[in-house]
């Protein structure tokens, strides 16, 4: 059996040059600090992506967009075998990647993992960010039940509160002036063809970068005498550790998925009042609270258009910390940079309570 | 009346017990487990005479002593208080039928107690062998603990028909040990006794995690191994007594696994064969992870990776037990008390006399009920052990949409307990007169029915006078 195996790795390795890439691997180094900690959630957001695609792939093949789609999701979760763990197993993983993604972010932002040169690393991670944010928005509509119709309508009242594009947006989306079976149409090719092929380039040019600069260090670290610093190579010892803390996740995501199965219910009936406490899912709650909040202050769309400005310019200055704080030095711009990005960590944590606390 | 009906907001009186077990079984099987870790590894370290070993060992038993003596016994107590006011009827028929098996377990429990602190303060300072006795006598005596425990946890499942035979007549404690040692006693036991195993050799990953591998490679290498290598029993052996386990159950319980209903719980599988599937992700993830963490990377093992570890283990520790309490359903003792705690003997005498005339816990002097209150007492007696109205098993939710009409059907259905009816697999009959179910129908549309806060209908509560018998 082992010979077998040898003849068979030989065979390849002449011809794709595996030894090269394992000497590579072997000696790429990954540090090792009080912080190493925070290196794993970039590894368990790509987990979450790939229980996504592979579980999003087995829905598609008896999801139907349109009017069938509730009755499509019913089959799915009641007729189907396992169909109920597969949906929930894909609810819940969206939900656990925007969790890491956000971990991730926060990790490299005050780690100063955005500073030269990994300011586009910093970037397609937002980037992504975004995508994450809009496939879930766009998933949540497809199974038709109540609260999704009825939370795709108001959030789509958002982007048609901008002015001037904001109405032609929000009717290109909806495919017509209400929310129906068209919407699901389109959100669909949204979420399974359009997003996938932004979200996957822009994931490997990410993933290159890693490899390309390495992980970056924090600065209390960055100060040690190199002969100081500890690292461990990444082949096999960090990948070892990725594969176990991949499990870990699998294993929270199977609780969740068989314990709290992914709810479906009754099916939209744009004819019915709006269930009670409608509201978005948590990573939008913050933006939902903070324009609910400004419309009750201020009196027309003006509230709205305020709480559209406050937040488009808080990511646009999200955006371009790297080259605020671009270098090494830990001086006043330094101090800003992490003030500034407690301040929005804090922001986003009250306003998301907040929203959950005023349903 | 809130006694003994206790009221606990948002999970239900359930929960409390469940999270108290939980975290007591985290504790109790490390006690037994990890009191054969302890002398075990001290007679290695003293044979192979590694002394860097018995340092570790000795910090490790103070762990030991003040997580199982301080914790482990403040939530066993818990369990008791808390099961007592969840289920009082249940309570009394086990310390009827057990108060001698409890006896012996206090006896084992504070010989327990008393040589875990014994082994810890003598360490250094009487001869190793006699050390090493006192270490071995603490096994014997957990060991104990876990015995008699398991009898009577096992009985709650089945007590067997030997027991069945004589219940209710008097004469139960004439079957005492054919109920101790019913058909699930020995694979139960065999299935315990690996977790306690593993248990321990999780709870020393985290004594070994804060060693520090830089300096002491070798000692942290080693340690972590032999602590690692606890895992490996169970991993082979648990299938064996878990299939052992499933075969001794009484096949009406064995079908829960199969069963699904929407109803009762979401998707097409119940919440018994979900929270099965989850007790074996996480067995198989634990010791994959151990293999990963501490058996390939030993040195490298931090606090955080031990972490991991644990929390895998508490969800197969906690998964597991709430599977075996799902597996008891519609009973909280199999075939003799269902979990709404009326006695299957006593199901004709409750519909023909009523449930709130028979109930010890409303007293017979209490002036007649008007019909919400009377609602209420039903919904109290019958079905808060299990629901709370607006959160876990909310009846708000699972009744959300029908009406008083289709309410009443519903709790026709659970009263006439039909063979063909699929509630009866999960829910025990309900019992009272005509009368009686009426009110809980009344009760339960007010309640489903989520009114505005302003509008929201005075719930008659029971006269203040009201006291149980």
């Amino acid at each position: 059996m082992k010979t077998l195996f040898t003849s068979v790795y030989a065979w390849v390795d002449e011809r794709l040059g595996l030894e090269e890439i394992q000497a590579f691997a072997r000696k790429k180094r990954v540090p090792l600090h009080a912080q190493s900690f925070w290196y794993y959630w970039g590894g368990i957001s790509l987990f979450f992506f790939i229980m996504q695609a592979v579980t999003g792939v087995l829905l598609m093949v008896y999801y139907r967009p349109g009017p069938d789609a509730y009755e499509s999701v019913r089959q799915i979760t009641y007729d189907m075998n396992f169909g109920w763990l597969i949906r929930s197993t894909h609810s819940w993983s969206a939900n656990l990647m925007l969790g890491a993604v956000f971990i991730h972010m926060f990790s490299v932002y005050f780690m100063k993992a955005y500073r030269q040169p990994r300011e586009f690393g910093w970037w397609s991670g937002l980037a992504l960010l975004i995508l994450a944010t809009v496939f879930g928005f766009s998933g949540y509509l497809l199974p038709m039940d109540d609260l999704a119709y009825f939370a795709t309508k108001v959030g789509l009242e958002v982007p048609a509160s901008a002015p001037v594009i904001g109405p032609l947006i929000a009717k290109l989306v909806r495919g017509g002036t209400e929310v129906g079976a068209h919407t699901v149409q389109r959100f669909y090719t949204l979420h399974v063809v359009i997003l996938p092929a932004l979200f996957i380039p822009i994931l490997m040019f990410h993933l290159w970068l890693v490899q390309k600069h390495g992980n970056a260090v924090p600065p209390a670290e960055e100060n040690k005498p190199v002969a100081q610093r500890r690292s461990i190579p990444f082949f096999p010892n960090f990948v070892i550790k990725d594969v176990a803390v991949w499990l870990i996740a699998l294993n929270v995501l199977a609780v969740l998925a068989a314990i709290f199965p992914w709810d479906l219910g009754p099916q939209a009936d744009a004819l019915r009042p709006a269930p009670k406490g409608i509201h978005p899912e948590w990573y939008f709650m913050s933006q939902f609270q903070v324009l609910k909040v400004m419309g009750d202050w201020m009196r027309g769309t003006l509230g709205e258009v305020v709480g559209v400005l406050l937040f488009t310019g808080g990511m646009v200055a999200w955006f371009l910390v790297p080259l605020y704080d671009p270098n090494k030095s830990s001086g006043r711009k330094a101090r800003q940079a992490t003030y500034f990005g407690l301040a929005v960590l804090a922001v986003l944590i009250i306003t998301t309570i907040w929203g959950y606390a005023a349903l | 009346m809130n006694y003994p009906f206790w009221d606990v907001p948002h999970i239900g009186s359930g929960w409390v017990i469940g999270l108290i077990a939980i975290f007591h079984v985290m504790i109790s099987h490390f006690a037994v487990g990890g009191g054969l870790y302890l002398p075990l590894t001290e007679h290695k370290a003293l044979r192979e005479g590694r002394k860097d070993w018995l340092e570790i060992l000795r910090k490790h038993a103070k762990f030991f002593l003040v997580l199982t003596g301080v914790f482990g016994a403040v939530s066993g107590v818990g369990i008791w208080f808390a099961i007592g006011l969840t289920h009082p009827e249940g309570t009394s028929a086990l310390i009827h039928n057990f108060v001698f098996g409890w006896a012996m377990e206090w006896v084992f429990f504070m010989l327990e107690l008393t040589t875990a602190a014994v082994y810890y303060y003598t360490w250094g300072r009487i001869p190793n062998q006699l050390h090493l006795k006192i270490g071995y006598f603490y096994a014997f005596t957990s060991f104990f603990t876990l015995f008699i425990i398991n009898g009577i946890l096992t009985f709650m499942l089945f007590p067997g028909k030997p027991w069945l035979e004589v219940a209710g007549t008097g004469q139960e404690a004439s079957r005492f040990w054919q109920a101790f040692f019913n058909p699930t006693f020995w694979p139960s036991l065999g299935l315990r006794c690996m977790a306690c195993v593993s248990l321990a050799g999780v709870w020393a990953l985290l004594s070994c995690s804060r060693i520090n591998g830089d300096d002491q490679p070798q000692l942290k290498t080693s340690m972590v191994r032999w602590s690692a290598k606890w895992l490996l029993p169970s991993f082979l052996t648990l299938p064996l007594f878990f299939g052992w386990y499933l075969w001794e159950v009484p096949e009406s319980q064995r079908a829960l696994l199969q069963l699904g209903i929407s109803t009762i719980s979401s998707g097409v599988f119940s919440q018994l064969t979900r929270a099965s599937f989850i007790v074996m992700s996480s067995s198989i993830v634990v010791v994959a992870v151990v293999y990963l963490f501490a058996w390939r990377s030993p040195r490298d093992l931090a606090i955080p990776h031990a972490i991991g570890v644990l929390f895998l283990a508490l969800c197969a520790t906690g998964s597991t037990e709430y599977a075996r309490e799902m597996l008891r359903k519609p009973y909280v003792i199999g075939g003799y008390m269902y979990s709404n705690g009326v006695r299957k003997t006593a199901v004709a005498k409750n519909n023909e006399n009523g449930y709130l005339a028979t109930t010890p816990w409303i007293a017979k002097t209490t002036p007649e009920l008007e019909n919400m209150a009377r609602g209420e007492a039903m919904f109290r007696g019958q079905c808060m052990s299990c629901h709370t109205r607006d959160s876990y098993r909310s009846m708000t939710r699972l009744l959300a949409g029908r009406n008083r009409e289709t309410i009443g059907n519903l709790l026709k259905i659970l009263h006439e307990y039909a063979l063909e009816s699929p509630y009866r697999k999960f829910m025990p009959p309900l019992v009272g007169t005509p009368a009686e179910i009426d009110s809980l129908a009344d009760y339960l549309t007010v309640i489903s029915q989520a009114p505005e806060p302003e509008a929201k209908p005075k719930l008659a509560a029971a006269p203040k006078e009201a006291k149980p018998n």
